[in-house]
């Protein structure tokens, strides 16, 4: 490491002569380590004087030998200087020289290792550590792999949340008193980390703060065996909106062999190595509680999810029922409370089929519904049967298997599709997965826990995906002879791009007339999957992708014998779990398909170009009219006398209230400032509110001040309160829905906020204070 | 290397505390407010043995805090360049080893440890650990270092280590 040489020459004003030296070649030696023993040449009295030394570095060659006289001037040793390869907290990690004080110029740079941002190492030491861990993974044949948290692996919210649901962790993270954090994991995740870590190293790459990394990192991974302390959290990034830039710094050999695990794809710039996850969705109004700021955090909102609402129903009737009658009666509390979920979720999510058109599993949903539908007229009978077993705990896991059982069969006979089997094994899989989790609960009883029917089953098409991914570069590796390493940028396209190999595709209905072809996104996705696609019918077409029956493509197709017919949700699906999904669960009927555009995780990195930006539920806008200036400032797109117009409307406002001072009144006076904004936040915020979107400490005013709206002041406070839910709304960069929206917080903001502080204070005392008269008399 | 010294402290008083347990409370604070902390220049308060005086309370004007100065004696720990100590690992990677040795946190460079103690990043916890694997350098083992450097900010004292020197290395198992 160390370069440059440094003579050590006599500096003493006498020739001296060498007693003894101290060290040895080849040796570190610190600043005011001994190097010798001397004395004065020809000194009356003997005495043995100490030279230390006053560099810190290496002894590269001794040229003055033991016993001999050294004159003035004469070289003594010759020193590798220290070049600091290795810096930790501003101190040389190798010779404890502090760099803050000395001018010395560094070159270590890289801070190597995750959760130490203040080691740093030269760019030349972090190349060499980068290829030894190179060969390393290769001798061991595996691959680095990033694992996102959030959404991906596992959903957290800071709802409120019954405390009995299976499969649930719950943490504080700062404090007894500070917010509670509720986790999730995707079903199926630790079997996931067992199967993927003979072919991966592992790391966690999340936007998580460092405390939340680790405590998640705990729970996924107890004795740190998949992780252990490679965890990069947000405390370690450099960007806070970018997890790119660490890159370079965790694999100074480049990201050959680095492949990433991610729900989001802008945080990765689109990286080729990256697989964009289906986000993993299980508590409702809660997005990602750690994206990125700026970004939105409230994606897709209400749409995906458990309501979990009604399960705390469910569980206070259990408790309910298991009190005062015997545990027979509790046996059927359970059961009942099993239908009940089954309901419940036809109907959470019939309206998502009706309304929103995001998800492209739709259509398997509603295969499951269709299913569920058939299980309930089998639960009945399961309910008789079970009513006569003793046990309540085996009896529930009794039944799901038997449930499980039962939808096999009605499956087999009806449609086999390969991926309703999936789900099915999916099932016992989840089972074995929760069995510890069991265990460290300690706030309830087993049979108090509820079980929630988490259809996602994502993680084991993931797990197939990284297998393939492994196997295509190691089989490239291993034709290389070279021994050069493969791009996994490049491999992992190659793998995507084997999906549909060999089929042609035609769309219909798909494309809107005033796109080419080549611009749309169904397009570009399926081109990503290898799959040709054609404008018209040809001879060779192997799928139809169609949106509604009826048109005179799918008319000409349907005369053909070869031809599938299928909905978009076939593409989109191939795409989510990079396989060919099977044509028979994706018929196009009647009613045709209304996912029309790919959900945001089917996206295509090869194809990034410049496709212009769709209006794909769950695309992220910023602003109503998408510029940038929108995002920044609102106020900026308001002419003059728009703002004068506003203006005018609040002092409207504000003088109809001084006018009627009663307690009544006042309230119901500001209800239309408040109802416009009610109209479109509140029915989302006042619940996005608990979702970790303030920052804790900060409590929802609005219920206080709705009771005790007595003072003038108060009203002011409560607008201004008002128009923080707005504001954090525009921070987040939601789209707001007009400009009529905002004017009531525009209009304060700009001139209502201003008055108090401008106005006279007395004036303002005095109407409060007379308010407050009327008030107490009128009670 | 340990000291046992005479400090000396100010404890501030809210006058809520005014009574009979008075010079009580002083005690418990200087505790909670001194055992624990470090200063560059006497290094870790480790534990106050003696409290000598409680000097005479100055009650502050338009506060109505009272100050007492308060002299004691404790043990306290300084690190010094060159300082032999025991440490027990926290954490080893690729670019080197963490150990503590009681507050003070230490990071000893990979070039410091001995060329022949390797880098195995795949036993979970990793380890140094030589061919032969006599000797296995992990996470909680017990460590004699050296140390070459220190760093004393508002927080605490980091110090860089070596393993570079004679009778350096692994203690006990």
């Amino acid at each position: 490491m160390a370069t440059k040489t440094v003579c050590i020459s006599q500096t003493q004003t006498k020739p001296i002569k060498i007693i003894k030296w101290k060290v040895r070649e080849n040796q570190t030696i610190l600043i005011g380590g001994i190097l010798f023993i001397y004395d004065f040449e020809g000194a009356e009295k003997p005495e043995q004087r100490k030279l230390k030394s006053s560099q810190a570095g290496t002894v590269h060659k001794i040229v003055a030998q033991e016993g001999s006289i050294v004159k003035p001037g004469e070289l003594l040793l010759e020193l590798k200087a220290c070049s600091h390869p290795t810096i930790m907290n501003d101190m040389c990690g190798e010779c404890g020289a502090d760099l803050r004080r000395d001018d010395i110029a560094t070159t270590a740079s890289v801070p190597m290792v995750h959760t130490i941002p203040d080691l740093k190492v030269s760019e030349e030491l972090a190349q060499k550590i980068g290829k030894a861990d190179n060969e390393r993974l290769i001798k061991e044949r595996k691959l680095v792999l990033l694992v996102d948290l959030d959404q991906t692996l596992i959903h957290t919210t800071n709802d409120n949340i019954p405390p009995n649901i299976k499969d649930v962790y719950h943490f504080q993270l700062y404090g007894p008193n500070s917010a509670w954090y509720h986790t999730r994991f995707r079903p199926g995740t630790e079997k996931f980390l067992v199967n993927i870590f003979d072919y991966f190293e592992l790391h966690i790459c999340t936007f998580g703060a460092r405390n939340y990394a680790h405590m998640i990192a705990m729970f996924l991974d107890k004795n740190q065996r998949f992780f252990s302390n490679r965890i990069l959290s947000r405390d370690e990034c450099f960007d806070p909106t970018s997890k790119k830039a660490n890159l370079k710094a965790l694999f100074p050999c480049g990201d050959n062999m680095v492949c990433i695990i991610d729900d989001r794809e802008d945080v990765w710039s689109h990286a080729l190595n990256l697989i964009h996850v289906k986000p993993y969705h299980f508590f409702q109004h809660t997005g990602d509680i750690n994206a990125p700021p700026g970004l939105d955090k409230h994606e897709s909102d209400n749409k995906e999810g458990v309501d979990l609402s009604k399960i705390k129903e469910k569980s206070e009737k259990i408790n309910n029922d298991k009190t005062p009658e015997k545990e027979e009666k509790v046996i059927n509390g359970n059961i009942e409370a099993k239908g009940e979920e089954n309901g419940m979720e036809v109907t959470t999510e019939s309206p998502k089929n009706g309304t929103t058109m995001e998800d492209n599993n739709d259509n398997i949903e509603k295969n499951n519904e269709l299913d569920k539908d058939k299980d309930k007229s089998n639960k009945s009978n399961i309910e008789n049967d079970s009513k006569k077993e003793e046990s309540t705990e085996n009896k529930e896991k009794n039944d799901q298997k038997e449930d499980t059982n039962n939808e096999k069969k009605v499956e087999n006979g009806k449609n086999k599709s390969a991926h309703e089997e999936n789900t099915d094994k999916d099932k016992p899989k989840t089972e074995n997965s929760e069995k510890p989790v069991e265990q460290t609960k300690k706030e309830s009883k087993e049979d108090d826990l509820i079980e929630i029917d988490d259809p996602d089953d994502y993680l084991i098409y993931l797990e197939e995906v990284l297998k393939r991914i492994h196997k295509a570069f190691y089989d490239e590796f291993d034709k290389l002879e070279s021994g050069d390493v493969p791009d996994l940028k490049k491999v992992i396209p190659s793998v995507r791009n084997k999906v549909l190999e060999g089929k042609k595709l035609v769309f219909s209905g798909l494309v809107p007339t005033h796109i080419k072809l080549e611009q749309s996104k169904a397009y570009q996705v399926a081109k990503s999957l290898g799959a040709e696609v054609s404008q018209d019918l040809d001879d060779d077409t192997t799928h139809m992708v169609a949106v509604r029956p009826g048109t005179a493509k799918v008319n000409a197709g349907k005369r053909r014998k070869n031809l599938k017919i299928v909905t978009p949700d076939w593409l989109w699906c191939c795409a989510e779990r990079w396989e060919h999904a099977d044509e028979r669960v994706f018929p196009l009927n009647s009613k045709g398909s209304k996912n029309r555009h790919p959900p945001p995780h089917c996206s295509s990195p090869e194809h990034i170009t410049n496709y212009p930006v769709h209006d794909a539920p769950g695309a992220r806008k910023r602003t109503a009219s998408g510029r940038f200036m929108d995002s920044i400032n609102p106020l900026m797109t308001f002419s003059q006398d728009d703002i004068a117009d506003m203006g005018k409307e609040v002092d409207e406002d504000l003088s109809d209230e001084s006018d009627t001072s009663d307690n009544e009144d006042a309230t119901t006076k500001k209800t239309p400032i408040l109802k416009k904004d009610d109209s479109e936040s509140s029915g989302s915020s006042s619940e996005e509110s608990l979702t970790g979107e303030y920052p804790k400490g900060y409590k929802r005013k609005r219920p206080n001040f709705e009771e005790e709206d007595n003072s003038k002041l108060d009203d002011v406070i409560n607008s201004a309160d008002e128009e923080e839910t707005i504001s954090a709304k525009f921070r987040r960069g939601e789209k707001l829905d007009s400009d009529l929206e905002l004017e009531p917080e525009e209009s304060q903001g700009s001139e209502g906020s201003i008055e108090p502080n401008e106005g006279d204070d007395g004036e303002w005392n005095m109407m409060g204070a007379a308010l407050e008269r009327e008030f107490l008399s009128n009670s | 290397m340990f000291y046992h010294i005479s400090l000396e402290h100010e404890i501030l008083l809210h006058p809520q505390y005014f009574g009979p347990q008075l010079l009580e409370k002083v005690k418990t604070k200087l505790y909670t407010e001194v055992e624990g902390t470090c200063t560059g220049k006497y290094g870790f308060v480790i534990a106050v043995t003696t409290i000598d005086s409680i000097g005479a309370g100055l009650i502050l004007p338009g506060q109505g805090y009272v100050v007492y100065p308060v002299k004691y004696k404790a043990i306290v720990f300084r690190p010094f360049k060159g300082e032999v100590l025991d440490a027990v690992v926290r954490q080893v990677n690729k670019v080197g080893i963490f150990a503590d040795i009681g507050p003070l946190s230490c990071f000893i460079s990979h070039h410091s440890i001995p060329a022949e103690m390797e880098f195995c990043p795949n036993p979970s916890p990793p380890c140094y650990k030589t061919k032969d694997e006599d000797v296995v350098i992990t996470g909680e083992g017990e460590i004699r270092l050296k140390i070459v450097g220190t760093r004393v900010d508002a927080s605490g004292i980091f110090a860089i280590g070596t393993l570079m020197d004679d009778y350096l290395g692994l203690v006990g198992n």
